[in-house]
Parts: C-alpha cells; sequence; structure tokens
C-alpha cells in the first residue's frame, strides 16, 4: 500500500462537481430512457416466482431488507411501550408481566431479527459479490436456503412472542426460563435455534465468496474493508453460533427429559448457562458491530475523498476483535458467582478488546484528515456513528473495570451503554451504509434534505434518550424495571420524550427512500463518484453484476488520484477500479 | 411502594468506606475518558470544519502513519491497564471482607419476590435490613429459585444470589440513614417489587432496635425474633388484644407509651409504670386498678404464662408507642407476594 508509484499527490486536478451524474462509465452514455429499459436485477424477470425462487444475490439482499424493516418496526414498537411505560414509577399503561414481555419482545426481535441479520443481510448479500467481483455468492441456492431457514425461524419466533409471549429478557437464564417463567420458552428458543442456522450458512457462503470469488488483481490487501469486516464477522459466526444452539438444546433437554444441566436442584450449575450463553453473545455483539465499522470504513473515505488511514491497522483490527472477542464473554459475570481469578483474566482481555475499537476510532478520525468533505446523508450518518460509539466505548470502560463493574451491573448504565454501541454504533453504521448504497439498489436517489435532516433528528433523538439513563444507572436505578422509586422519574421522563423523537427520526427514511422509488431521480452508476467495484456498473446492476469481468489494478480507497488509471492507461476513461479489457500487465506494480 | 430517598443531584448517597473507593474509580475513568472522547471529538470538529470541500482543493494522499498507530495504540492501553489493575484492587476490596466482619454473618435468603434476612443475634426481616453504623457485616446469601441479586447502590456493592450456592458480600456502612435495596438480576413478575430498605441506625438504636424496643417508622412491628416480637404473638395467644386494642378503651386502658410514665390509681395517688408494675398489673391485676377503670383484667397464673413468657410481654408493652397498639382482628399476615412493608394496607398488618 505504502510502496511509491507514479500516482503522486502532486498532480493537480480539478475535482469536478459533485452532482448524480455518472463519473465513471465503462460503457457509453445512456439517455434515462435507454437505462430504464437496459436489463437489471430488478426488471430482467417478472412475477412472484422469479423473487420467491431467485438466486440472485441482489434479490436476496432486498428480501432480507424487506423483512428485517418490518422485524425492525416490530422491535420498535415494543420499545415504544417499554419507554411509555416508564413515564410513571408505578408504570404508565403496562401491567407487570406485559412489560416483562414487551422488554424482552423487543431486545430479542432486535438482537436476534434486526441487528444480527441486517448488515450481513442485507448489505453483505447485496455487496459482497460485487465488492469482489463476483456474478454471486459462491453458492447461491444456500444463500436463498440461507434466507428461507432465518424467515422460517424468524416467523416461528415473532409468532411465539405474540401468542403467550416470552418475558425472560434476551438473556434466557435459568432457572427463571427453564423452570419458573410460564411463558413460551422452548418454542422461542427453538425459533432462535432455527434462525442460527441462517447466520451460520450465510457466513459459510461469505467466507467460500471471498476466498474463491475473488476477481482479477482483487488481491486480499486490495480487498475494501467492509468486505474484511463481513469475513471477520463470518468466521464470529461459524465458530459462536453453534454454541448458542448447543446452550438452547441443552435447556430444552433439561425441560423435557428433566436432566440436570442448569437446574441445582436436580444436579445441574445456572452458571454454566450464563458461561455459554455469553460465549455465544459477546462475539454476537461482534457479529452486530463488525459490519458496521466495515460499513463506516466505506462511506468515509468516500465522503472525505480520502485514502482510509492505516488500511492495514484497520483490518488487522477487525481481526483482533474477532478472535479477543471471543475470549471476554466473563466480563458480564464478574458478580453472578465465577471465580475470581477467572474474573481478572476476562477483565484484562476486555482491557485488551478495548484497544482495537480504539484504534478504529482514532483511524477513522484520521482519515479525515486532509480531505475534502461533504456531507450528504450517509455522511452525517458516518459522523454520529463516531461520536456515539465512542461513548459507548468509553462508558464499556467503567464496565470492564471489575470494580466498578459492581456498582454499576445490571443498572441503567449497562442499558445506555449498550445502545450506544449497538444503536448509535451499529444503526448509525446501517443507516449510513443504507443511504449509501441506496441508489446503486434501486438506482434512484432520495432526497438530500430530507435525508439530511432524518440523520440529525436521529443522532438527537437517540443521544438525549440515552444519556440520561447513564445518570438513572449510577443513581443505581436497576434494569427491567417497570415500577421504580420516584426519584428516577426525570431521567425516565426525559428519556422518553427523546425516544420519541429518535422515532420520528427513525420513520422518516421510510418515507422518503420508498418515495425516491417513484419520484427519484435516476441516481446515475455511481452519485458518490465511490472507487468501489460496486460502483462501477450500472445501478440497479445488471442480473450478472458485471457486463464483463472486472479487473482490479489499486487499493480500494485511491479517492486523491480520481483518475489515477487514465495516467497509466493512457487515456482510459476507466477508474481506479477498471472494468474489461483494461490493459491487464501495467496495474500490476501497484496495488496494497 | 417506593418512598423516595434522600439524593443529592447526580450523586448517589455514598453510605459506606467502599462506596468512596469505588467513586473514587468512577471518577478517574471518567476523567480520562471525557479527555479521551475530547480528543476524538476536537479532532473530528476541527476536520469536518477545516478539510469540508472547496472548490479546487484536492484531498492529500495520505495512507497512514506507523508512528501514529503506535501513539494511540499504546497510549489507550496504557489507561485502560490502569483501569484493570485498580478495578482489580477495588473488586479485591469487595470481596475479600475484613476478619471482623466474619463474626457479624447476616443471613439473606431470596424468593420470588422477597428478600429474608436473619440478623446473627437470630432476629428475622423481610425486606428491610437494619445495620450499625460503623461496623463491618458480612451478608451470605443463597436463593429458593431463580437468581437474584442483592443490590445496594448506596454501598456501590452487589451480588448475586444463586439457588444451590451461596455467595456473600460485605459492607461498613458509615453513614445513617435509609437506603435502597434492588434486587438487580431479572427474577420474573415482580422482579421491580423486590425491593427494600437498608436502615443504617447508630449503635444504640440498633441495639435497641435489635431488643424490639426501636422502630423506624410508626404502627411497624418489632423485628422478628426479638422479645418484643414474642411478646406481641403472646398478646395475642393470650387474648390480651380484645381488650387492649386499638379500636375501643370502653373496657381497657390502651398501653401505648405507657413506660416510665406516672399512672393514676384508685386511692387517688399515682405510680410509676415500671417494669414492676407492669409485671403486677399482669400476675396481680387487682393490686393497682387504674383510675376510671373496672377491675375486670383477669390474673395470669403462672400456669398460663411463665416468667420468660411475661418478660417477652413486658418488652412488648415497653416497645409499644402511640399508634402501634394492634386492632382486636388483626393477625401478622404471612409473607406472601411481593409487597414491602410500605404498601401493606393498613388493616394489613406491621
Amino acid at each position: 500500500m505504502t510502496t511509491a508509484n507514479s500516482i503522486g499527490t502532486d498532480t493537480p486536478m480539478a475535482i469536478p462537481k459533485l452532482d448524480y451524474t455518472p463519473q465513471m462509465s465503462p460503457e457509453p452514455e445512456l439517455t434515462p430512457t435507454e437505462q430504464r429499459e437496459k436489463p437489471n436485477y430488478l426488471n430482467w424477470q417478472y412475477g412472484l416466482l422469479s423473487w420467491v425462487l431467485t438466486v440472485d444475490h441482489k434479490r436476496i439482499g432486498l428480501m432480507y431488507l424487506v423483512s428485517v424493516s418490518i422485524f425492525f418496526m416490530f422491535g420498535a414498537i415494543a420499545a415504544g411501550l417499554v419507554r411509555t411505560n416508564l413515564i410513571m414509577p408505578t408504570g404508565a399503561i403496562l401491567e407487570l408481566d406485559q412489560y416483562n414481555k414487551a422488554f424482552t419482545a423487543h431486545g430479542t426481535i432486535m438482537l436476534f431479527l434486526f441487528l444480527i441479520p441486517v448488515i450481513p443481510g442485507v448489505l453483505g448479500n447485496f455487496l459482497v459479490p460485487m465488492m469482489v467481483g463476483a456474478k454471486d455468492m459462491a453458492f447461491p441456492k444456500l444463500n436463498l436456503m440461507s434466507y428461507y431457514v432465518w424467515a422460517a425461524g424468524a416467523l416461528f419466533f415473532v409468532w411465539q412472542l405474540t401468542v403467550g409471549g416470552l418475558d425472560t429478557g434476551w438473556t434466557l437464564y435459568p432457572p427463571y426460563s427453564s423452570k419458573y417463567s410460564h411463558t413460551n420458552v422452548l418454542y422461542a428458543g427453538l425459533g432462535i435455534f432455527i434462525t442460527g442456522f441462517s447466520s451460520i450458512l450465510t457466513a459459510i457462503n461469505i467466507i467460500a465468496t471471498v476466498h474463491k470469488m475473488r476477481c482479477p488483481g482483487m488481491t486480499w490487501g486490495r480487498l475494501p474493508l467492509f468486505v474484511w469486516a463481513m469475513y471477520a464477522t463470518s468466521v464470529i459466526q461459524i465458530l459462536a453460533t453453534p454454541v448458542l444452539a448447543v446452550t438452547v438444546v441443552m435447556l430444552a433437554v433439561e425441560k423435557i427429559f428433566g436432566v440436570g444441566i442448569y437446574d441445582p436442584t436436580i444436579g445441574g450449575d445456572p452458571i454454566l448457562f450464563q458461561h455459554m450463553f455469553w460465549f455465544y453473545s459477546h462475539p454476537a455483539v461482534y457479529i452486530m458491530i463488525l459490519p458496521g465499522m466495515g460499513v463506516i470504513n466505506e462511506v468515509l473515505t468516500c465522503f472525505s475523498r480520502k485514502n482510509i488511514f492505516g488500511y492495514k491497522a484497520v483490518a488487522w483490527s477487525s481481526v483482533g476483535i474477532a478472535v479477543v472477542g471471543f475470549l471476554v464473554w466473563g466480563h458480564h459475570m464478574f458478580l453472578a458467582g465465577q471465580g475470581y481469578f477467572l474474573g481478572q483474566v476476562f477483565a484484562l482481555l476486555t482491557m485488551l478488546v478495548a484497544v482495537p475499537s480504539a484504534i478504529k476510532v482514532f483511524n477513522w478520525t484520521a482519515t479525515l484528515y486532509g480531505g475534502s468533505i461533504t456531507f450528504q446523508a450517509p455522511m452525517i450518518f458516518a459522523i454520529g456513528f463516531i461520536i456515539l460509539f465512542t461513548i459507548g466505548g468509553v462508558t464499556g470502560l467503567f464496565l470492564g473495570s471489575m470494580g466498578t463493574d459492581i456498582h454499576l451491573h445490571d443498572t441503567y448504565f449497562v442499558i445506555a451503554h449498550f445502545h450506544y454501541t449497538m444503536v448509535g454504533g451499529m444503526m448509525f453504521a446501517w443507516q449510513a451504509g443504507l443511504h449509501f448504497w441506496w441508489p446503486k439498489m434501486t438506482g434512484k436517489m432520495y432526497s438530500d434534505f430530507w435525508s439530511r435532516l432524518a440523520a440529525v433528528v436521529m443522532l438527537v433523538g437517540f443521544a438525549l434518550t440515552f444519556l440520561p439513563q447513564f445518570v438513572a444507572g449510577y443513581m443505581g436505578m436497576p434494569r427491567r424495571y417497570p415500577n421504580y422509586p420516584p426519584e428516577f422519574q426525570i431521567y425516565n421522563v426525559l428519556s422518553t420524550a427523546a425516544a420519541y423523537l429518535q422515532g420520528i427520526g427513525f420513520a422518516m427514511p421510510a418515507f422518503y427512500l420508498i418515495g425516491s422509488l417513484f419520484f427519484g431521480k435516476p441516481a446515475g452508476n455511481n452519485p458518490f463518484r465511490a472507487t468501489g467495484l460496486e460502483w462501477q456498473t450500472s445501478s440497479p446492476p445488471g442480473p450478472h453484476n458485471f457486463e464483463s469481468l472486472p479487473q482490479v489494478y489499486f487499493g480500494p480507497y485511491e479517492y486523491s488520484v480520481p483518475d489515477g488509471l487514465k495516467i497509466l492507461n493512457d487515456g482510459s476513461t476507466n477508474g481506479v477500479h477498471s472494468n474489461g479489457s483494461a490493459n491487464t500487465d501495467k496495474g500490476a506494480a501497484h496495488g496494497s | 411502594m417506593f418512598a423516595s430517598l434522600d439524593t443529592s443531584g447526580f450523586l448517589p448517597p455514598q453510605a459506606s468506606e467502599f462506596a468512596v473507593q469505588s467513586d473514587m474509580l468512577f471518577y478517574y475513568i471518567t476523567a480520562v475518558c471525557i479527555l479521551g472522547s475530547a480528543v476524538v471529538y476536537g479532532l473530528l470538529a476541527y476536520c469536518c470544519f477545516m478539510f469540508a470541500r472547496k472548490e479546487g482543493v484536492p484531498s492529500k494522499r495520505i495512507l497512514g502513519s506507523t508512528k501514529l498507530e503506535f501513539l494511540w495504540t499504546s497510549i489507550p492501553l496504557v489507561f485502560f491497564l490502569s483501569f484493570f489493575v485498580w478495578g482489580v484492587r477495588l473488586y479485591d476490596i469487595a470481596i475479600n471482607p475484613p476478619p471482623e466482619a466474619h463474626e457479624r454473618e447476616y443471613f439473606v435468603v431470596g424468593k420470588q419476590w422477597m428478600w429474608k434476612i436473619q440478623h446473627p443475634t437470630g432476629q428475622r426481616e423481610i425486606n428491610e435490613l437494619h445495620l450499625p453504623i460503623d461496623t463491618a457485616v458480612k451478608i451470605s446469601g443463597t436463593s429458593e429459585d431463580v437468581i437474584h441479586d442483592f443490590g445496594v447502590p448506596a454501598f456501590r456493592s452487589k451480588f448475586d444470589v444463586v439457588p444451590g450456592r451461596i455467595t456473600s458480600a460485605w459492607y461498613k456502612p458509615n453513614k445513617e440513614g435509609t437506603y435502597h435495596l434492588f434486587c438487580d438480576q431479572y427474577c420474573g413478575q415482580g422482579h421491580s417489587q423486590m425491593v427494600g430498605k437498608i436502615h443504617v441506625l447508630s449503635q444504640e438504636n440498633y441495639q435497641a432496635w435489635l431488643d424490639g424496643s426501636y422502630r423506624i417508622r410508626e404502627g411497624k412491628n418489632p423485628v422478628d425474633g426479638s422479645p418484643s416480637w414474642e411478646g406481641r404473638k403472646l398478646f395475642f395467644k393470650l387474648q390480651c388484644v380484645n381488650c387492649h386494642n386499638k379500636e375501643s378503651e370502653s373496657r381497657a386502658p390502651s398501653l401505648e407509651a405507657i413506660y416510665k410514665t406516672k399512672r393514676a390509681i384508685q386511692g387517688g395517688t399515682t405510680i410509676m409504670a415500671t417494669d414492676d408494675y407492669l409485671r403486677n398489673s399482669i400476675r396481680n391485676p387487682m393490686l393497682h386498678i387504674r383510675d376510671g377503670w373496672k377491675p375486670i383484667m383477669p390474673a395470669y397464673t403462672r400456669s398460663q404464662v411463665t416468667e420468660e413468657e411475661l418478660l417477652n410481654v413486658i418488652s412488648y408493652i415497653k416497645s409499644l408507642r402511640p399508634g402501634d397498639l394492634p386492632s382486636r382482628t388483626e393477625s401478622t399476615p404471612a409473607p406472601v407476594g411481593a409487597k414491602t412493608q410500605d404498601t401493606q394496607a393498613p388493616a394489613g398488618g406491621n
């Protein structure tokens, strides 16, 4: 990456004015009418069957998009019930068990049916094959199966939540879940078990795609960081998800056959469940956040017109998080009765796993240095991500330090912390990614004004929702309390008020994005003048992504030399990534 | 159910030495984190303003810097490790009670959805714990059903109460007052009702409380296991409550707050209500008849109430304050359900 080459910064070049016309067109310019008639993955086949039986990764990605959006809405409604109930110290609208079902529904739906599948399912599916220059996933049929397994498990799970419900919290701790809860623990567990298979299958597919489907010139060092992040995520999914499955199966075995595994009255140990649960669920938070970090790399570089600062540091910090992230699960259990020295090891490793996240934040910030930054919606979301994820990250240090965790454990401080990482981090990254690639997926550009406004509303609403919860948590307010001492009311009212604002923010994209499908301007192939391979084809892409096999000459983020290859190729109009019959030997010296 | 307790601003009360130590680390981490975040936000703001797109100014091609990477790997690492070391030291204090605490071990049993607590001296409480000030005490607990967590924010203390295990914590309260007790581990429908109070009392009040003669609130029963509590049970068993109750004073005088007061007796004199007077009034009521009352109090012989029992009854009478006398139909409620003592209906007891 740092090898000297002829592309210096000393080539002054007018930056083309940002507009929504294609910047680099591998094919002759088409009029909008011709563009519409050109076959793309959306219009080359029609009919319901062409969607439900499709093996096209892009269509499957869109199916995920619709599904996870619906589940997000369910989870958001549950969150609305929870927050509204907390306006009053005695509970405003819900009975005690209704509240317990509401927060469990919020937690489980958001985690298992939204945060885990959203970026791998939608953006991973849609973009990984295109980013590596492939026609499709390595196993297209497996990809479709993975969607249906996930959809079946998810629908079954949501059905169980609506008939009878689940009141164990997403953590499902026995013996409460195994013996004392009167809700659908077994069937809900089965739903989670099924969706787990989908995670594993998608992960296998992505790993195989990255290994085997890269186009000529796409070396590991030239992979976009989003692909690196998806790769690291997939490795975690394959290693961790089976443990969750085993945990749930053991819970079922105990419940059905009375084998003492977790229940101390028949010889089990409830702490065993916690070890196994967190062995999955801690890496699971990295399953959720790593793809988001990948998106941020793509967005920040594009809108600041910069190379990523420290490509290797960012890529390897993902791998570091993935590896060390497996060894920190016990920091959820400092007070649960696990051994003191075991706790110390987990605390130390927790501090170590915080370092790669810090490295990423510094690298992202440094990426902006010397840039030429524009502030469209994806960039505002990405900056929001840095702001919120920083708070989420540093507040994790309070919880990773064993001494302070005693007081803060199981309080609203924890709630605020993980919402800052999961929503402030992941949700903002998802919005950044959705807004960034929406023109590529649909071929339409959404409203610039409304999208920027939505980003700001979400940012303000989110920050104000969870800041008071840090205070309430430090004051001692326990989590999962429908009723609480009146001195905490002020924090809860502030939090709920901001949550409504945040809700408005999250609802806005549904309107202007769907509106853009009907009224949006044609986006052109590359509206943001991004360098990734996915931008070098038409929007929406054709059924097979690329007209001809792409050839890669450079690392992914050569924004500061917009016409770099032009210099090399003596007047070729191709961009940094070149399509088709570009001269292959000229770019060989350049790369990561 | 929840009474609002004294709180000052954004800080929970610090009611033990450990709370102060815990907050020190909290403030240290807070300071470092605010500083670190300020650096990130400062750079972010600087870059966003300075490098906003200007016509004709291209972006610079910067690929990274090993020096900077080293810098922002090592500096956070050093701080993070300091959090770790300090955190372990603090945790070490939290889990290792001083030797004298082992001699004062309180037992806690959590069950859906209440805390049952027993003092080393035998007294029992539900959802409340009275502690002496400046005394290190150890709290050991287990659960009858699911996992609970015995959390006292004012002491910055918390430990999971796990079925099939005994776990413990220790406190050395250093500030009198009443503090929250929360169940911090989700335990089902009544999780948020599984709350209580920690009362930190002066040494004298704590001793008086153990005897049953000191109570924090009006109308509250003497603590289970104290002489007064035994006396209260006898008060019902021996049917004293039929005449001495809060509903009527037609047959018998009130017994509230009479200890060490002068009582007018027939014959135009007064007599100090001492222990001896109280004992005589039960064993041999005809000795002194209260002025204005008929001599209908039966004498309780040794076959009806032993001397030990009598001491308990006297202890109970001594502990009665205005409003404490039970009603005739009252019985001690079975401690079921999630209600704390604050919320029980007046007819329900206490």
